[in-house]
């Protein structure tokens, strides 16, 4: 269980994730949710940077990056449930307003 | 071998969030990822942080997720209509983005580096991972945890603010009329002796 094992783990949960923001043109939750896999992602890389070196900050700085995740997923679903109140859609072609 | 077998459903699992049909599916995948990838950070040693990502994740973070998912009620077979517009363009990119992470990481590697908090030492004198974290956490690296409180904080009056309704049909106080209140707009005197 040396450094590639994770690396290309991560390297390819993050490779979904951005797919998932390129394919789901439909819906945000499912955008949201490939944030969710993009940070997890992160997070591996840092454990297993921490495992192979030993080095135990890489775990505290992951700790850090679950409260960021925690916080942006609220954040997120307040916006899209409002934006589903006004609009009645969560499809993200039909969020152009600002475009003009 | 563990971390291959697990790591596999990791990535099965996680195509299937971004691929299933239903978003319920989606968001129970999501829990199966996030389930799987605190096993692999059990066996690489991360016991607190593995359990930790099962209580914020599975716990709370994947149950809001299935809570706005079943509350919007959206039209499931209407979802997926633009992804096969959109599929070759995207896989093109992430075969693009996934060559790219492979050529930098054929680069040489770091050697061995001297640890900054050698988990090792940690170990000898008796902590085990959770107590090792603690050690750290609130001495070394206590303002960045205080500035994660505030984050905290900002996103649940964010969502709250966001999410709330001022309903008009509820009768309640209104705090600024009762304190500018004068008793003359409240108790009228009338002379009763006059009639």
């Amino acid at each position: 269980m040396g450094m590639s094992n994770f690396l290309i783990l991560s390297s390819i949960v993050f490779a979904i994730g951005l797919l998932g923001i390129f394919v789901n043109r439909k819906n945000m939750i499912i955008i949201l949710m490939s944030i969710e896999l993009m940070l997890l992602a992160v997070n591996i890389n840092f454990v297993g940077f921490s495992y192979v070196y030993n080095d135990l900050s890489g775990q505290i700085f992951s700790m850090f990056i679950l409260v960021v995740a925690a916080a942006e997923a609220a954040v997120g679903l307040a916006i899209l449930t409002i934006f589903f109140k006004n609009k009645g859609t969560i499809s993200v072609d039909k969020i152009s307003k600002m475009k003009g | 071998m563990f971390f291959n077998i697990f790591s596999a459903i990791i990535i099965v699992s996680s195509l299937m969030v971004v691929l299933s049909r239903n978003p319920v599916y989606s968001v129970l995948f999501l829990v199966f990822t996030f389930l799987n990838a605190s096993i692999i950070f059990l066996i690489s040693n991360a016991e607190f942080l593995a359990m930790t990502l099962i209580i914020v994740y599975v716990g709370a973070v994947a149950v809001l997720f299935l809570f706005v998912v079943m509350m919007l009620n959206i039209n499931s077979t209407k979802i997926k209509e633009g992804l096969l517009k959109y599929l070759p363009f995207g896989v093109l990119l992430t075969l693009v983005f996934v060559g790219e992470l492979y050529v930098i990481f054929q680069g040489e590697s770091l050697g061995f580096v001297t640890p900054k908090i050698d988990i090792e030492e940690l170990f000898q004198n008796g902590n085990s991972n959770t107590k090792a974290i603690g050690l750290y956490l609130y001495t070394d690296y206590f303002i960045i945890f205080q500035m994660s409180a505030y984050v905290l904080l900002v996103a649940m009056i964010g969502a709250i603010v966001l999410a709330y309704k001022d309903k008009k049909s509820i009768k309640s106080q209104n705090v600024f009329i009762q304190n500018t209140v004068r008793k003359e707009d409240l108790i009228k005197l009338v002379d009763s002796k006059k009639k």
